[in-house]
């Protein structure tokens, strides 16, 4: 594209600087001196995007190397699309402004089911023929990664490979691959059947999917090379794995516009309805001395004035007042703020959330998912009302503005009697607002509450969701009850998105008919709500004579074949099927950092020989 | 306290961010760096800066201009050196200068900025669509607010008008009145005028304030002046 045409796209879109991609740190290098371009492609607005710690490290992990350069892609705003389309240009990255389809590796973050049509979209204003059986030798490869990638059967036919699980120590071999096999000018297919030969690649072509029926009934492995199941890959030594330094910075206003410092990666919590809780394990913590040096660095390097101590539950870092207390000598003076987010709902949370905030005007945001201590149990929450309490006691106390809760509907078991208890634990909180004296009634408790999903590769895979108009009739009651209370705000998301991760969670190859359908019908960008467009997928689901409710309601039995069987998280089989069992008996399963292994048959676990009742 | 002055320009890409976005990138930029800028006080506490005009976006900026409080002393060149290290290519530093603390802020002081408009083409019905807008008593314009749209007369704060020859092509000039006693947008003058479609080329040359009953740049260069001399010659370096 010419220089003309880039500045005439820029004078016309609303927020140019999303496409600029003159940030500072941004890697510049001349692409005739690479052998591979690899597209890196976050399907949703610049703002989420270069928000997310992932793409961060494999751009600056990739362009550490000078045989490759790294470029950003992220899904267009209207704005842009339209002028991409009225004038025939195709999508760009923001480095050089290069067309997707110059590209040779093509990789996609699968981060929520939502985003898949944004995907598809994304391919063909970038030029890239849409199916793997249309691309021709030049085309580029496209793949994914991410958790989705641990169940990517709807998007199957677009996607030559995947990658499962830590990408840091797969990306290079990957590339090492595709340099030699770039050498020899071999088939596309030669290339794949390599790549089925590193662990934690899975290409879906070697794979067919049988039937019985309607019902699935597991795959047949086409090649000898392609492995079965195909087995999550883990950084296991995240200590002294790549870590980035000079991250890209923002010019404009992004969601998380701050340093990122990953403490940990994998939670022992083991939350039965939460996906991350199992496929990011087990546990891997980082020192306090890399850490500091880490974050002495990074704002060195990017000038930002909060760093975040990021994690799936970062009041479990074992070392975390000796971090925070290291921080904040570090950058004593210097104008640097740490915040925490993914605290659970106890008052040693609120504790560390007190320390990071020194003045404690801000809000607090806790998880307890569910209202009743039984349900509680049910999900392996592992906290306690009291505990709550106690929680949001202290955040009066010390001068909270607001808290959030954040709850879950739907969830297995749930009855009416535990929407009481969630409205009732909602006006013991209320009722504590006394303890803030004058400040009380500029107090406001925001109650969220989302509807449970079913994730594959956790204990409730094998639970149907909540039908759609059940969930919108709890939503109603919580709605009319929350209202009585004093002070709360209550937020919903709208029971048809929540509808649709159900059904592309548990999906699967059938689907991807109805994603091309939805994006012929014009869908796009349907992680944003204004933009959600239910009409237009239910005439896509007709479209392809798919029924969506089969897939969002399903409850297959304990042994029956699942669409992403052949996808090893690494947690055994057998222990989803024990933890599923136990939520029906409401029984919890502790924390194996606390209380010893708990037996889900990891491989290679470091946790296997903590022994039981060893405080952390 | 130690306020110093800064002259920058912000051009090329740079001028696609916005007005927020130029803040965020001099506050982060000096923390890249040692220099001891002094902070506001309060619950988040952000390096004291001070910008004298914002600038639309889409606009280049010649010679723009913020006060930038220290709390030690430093010497200009050294602030100017280390800024630039930091900057992105398109930002640069032109100028530092130490300013009286008693001195009020340069936003208070803007009462104009000179923009230009490169004519590759110069339509020959322009100049007198110009004389056509010097001469009417009132020129309303729609401006759409936070309070809805409001009609308003820009003729007061149109201060100078007037095309002249530059290397390649002609050039039209406009003094607007600027800051917060009134101002004249530069489209909202060019929407008055006949020939369109030159919006790509606007740049912001240089900012006015008054002294001593006339309008000079904050460096001291009288309009007069500015225009027979420096005009034409903004370069970023």
């Amino acid at each position: 594209m010419s220089g003309k045409d880039l500045d005439a796209i820029f004078e016309e879109v609303q927020k140019p600087a999303r496409y600029l991609g003159r940030e500072i740190n941004v890697v510049r290098k001349d692409p005739s001196r690479v052998k591979t371009r690899l597209a890196l492609v976050f399907p949703d607005l610049y703002e989420v995007g270069m928000s997310h710690l992932g793409l961060k490290i494999l751009y600056g992990l990739a362009n550490q190397r000078e045989d490759v350069y790294a470029e950003r892609f992220f899904a267009p705003a209207g704005d842009l699309e339209k002028l991409l389309r009225q004038r025939g240009i195709y999508l760009f990255s923001l480095e050089t402004h290069t067309p997707l389809q110059s590209f040779n590796l093509v990789g996609f973050t699968l981060q929520y089911e939502l985003s898949y049509t944004t995907i598809l979209k994304m391919l063909s204003l970038g030029g890239v023929p849409l199916q793997t059986a249309q691309r021709k030798e030049e085309d580029s490869f496209v793949l994914g990664g991410g958790p989705l990638a641990l169940n990517p059967e709807p998007l199957a036919p677009f996607f030559d490979f995947f990658v499962l699980g830590d990408g840091e120590d797969v990306l290079p071999e990957i590339l090492n691959k595709y340099a030699s096999w770039k050498k020899g000018a071999g088939s596309r297919e030669a290339f794949l059947l390599d790549l089925a030969g590193i662990p934690g690649i899975y290409v879906p072509s070697f794979y067919e999917p049988l039937y019985d029926g309607e019902k699935f009934n597991g795959v047949k492995c086409l090649k000898a090379a392609a492995p079965l199941p195909v087995k999550k890959r883990v950084v296991n030594d995240l200590e002294n794995t790549f870590y980035p330094e000079s991250f890209i910075v923002p010019y404009m206003d992004v969601v998380h516009d701050r340093a990122i410092l990953e403490i940990f990666r994998g939670c022992s919590q083991g939350c039965r309805f939460c996906q991350a809780g199992y496929i990011y394990r087990p546990v891997r913590e980082r020192s306090v001395a890399k850490l500091k040096g880490q974050a002495r660095a990074i704002i060195r390097q990017t000038g930002w004035d909060e760093i975040s101590l990021s994690s799936l539950s970062s009041s479990d870092y074992s070392q975390i007042e000796e971090l925070i207390a290291g921080l904040q000598q570090e950058f004593a003076g210097r104008h640097v703020r740490l915040s925490l987010p993914s605290l659970r709902a106890d008052p040693f949370s609120l504790h560390l959330a007190d320390k990071v905030q020194e003045k404690r005007a801000g809000g607090v945001t806790f998880a307890p998912e569910a209202g009743s201590q039984r349900l509680r149990d049910v999900i392996n929450k592992g906290i306690t009302e009291k505990e709550i309490l106690a929680a949001a006691e202290q955040a009066f106390i010390t001068g909270r503005s607001h808290i959030k809760l954040y709850f879950m509907l739907g969830l297995p078991t749930e009855t009416e009697e535990d929407l009481w208890e969630l409205v009732r634990l909602v006006e013991k909180i209320s009722a504590l607002r006394q303890l803030a004296g004058k400040r009380r009634h500029s107090l406001r408790i925001v109650v969220s509450a989302s509807t449970f999903v079913p994730k594959p590769h956790t204990p409730f895979q094998w639970e149907p969701q909540l039908k759609m108009a059940e969930v919108k009739s709890r939503q109603q009651f919580l709605r009319e009850q929350l209202r009585k209370i004093k002070g709360v705000q209550f937020t919903w998301p709208a029971a048809e998105m929540s509808f649709l991760e159900a059904v592309f969670s548990r999906g699967d190859r059938r689907l991807a008919a109805v994603l091309e359908k939805a994006v012929a019908l014009g869908s796009r960008l349907e992680a944003w709500s204004d933009r959600f467009d239910f009409a237009l997928w239910e005439e896509a689901f007709a479209g392809e004579k798919v029924d969506p409710c089969f897939y969002a309601y399903y409850k297959p039995a304990l042994d029956d074949p699942l669409p992403w069987d052949h996808l090893s998280s690494g947690v055994a089989n057998k222990y989803l099927q024990k933890e599923y069992e136990k939520a029906y008996r409401a029984e919890v399963t502790p924390d194996c950092r606390r209380e010893g292994c708990q037996g889900c048959g990891l491989q290679n676990c470091p946790l296997k020989q903590v022994k039981k009742n060893v405080p952390l | 306290m130690y306020p110093y002055r800064l002259c920058f320009c912000k051009e090329g890409a740079l001028r696609y961010i916005s007005h927020l976005d130029l803040q965020r990138t001099f506050g982060r930029a000096l923390r890249r760096t040692d220099i001891p800028v002094a902070y506001s006080r309060g619950f988040n506490p952000q390096p004291r800066l001070r910008f004298a005009l914002p600038l639309a976006l889409g606009v280049e900026g010649k010679n723009e201009y913020l006060d930038l409080d220290l709390s030690a002393p430093l010497q200009e060149n050294i602030i100017k050196e280390t800024l630039n290290a930091q900057l992105p290519a398109g930002l640069r530093v032109k100028n530092v200068s130490a300013v009286e603390s008693s001195q009020p802020s340069l936003s208070s002081l803007v009462q104009a900025a000179l923009y230009v408009v490169d004519l590759s083409v110069c339509p020959a019905d322009l100049s007198r669509g110009l004389n056509s807008l010097l001469q009417a008593q009132e020129l309303f314009v729609e401006r759409r607010g936070k309070k809805g749209t409001r009609k308003i007369d820009i003729r007061p704060f149109i201060h100078r008008l007037e095309i002249r020859k530059q290397e390649k092509g002609e050039a039209l000039l406009m003094l607007l009145a600027a800051g917060s006693r009134g101002s004249a947008r530069p489209q909202e003058v060019l929407a008055l005028l006949p020939a369109r479609g030159f919006k790509d080329k606007i740049y912001r040359a240089d900012l006015f304030v008054f002294r001593a009953g006339e309008l000079e740049t904050p460096g001291g260069v009288s309009v007069e002046r500015y225009v027979e001399v420096f005009y034409g010659k903004e370069n970023c370096d």
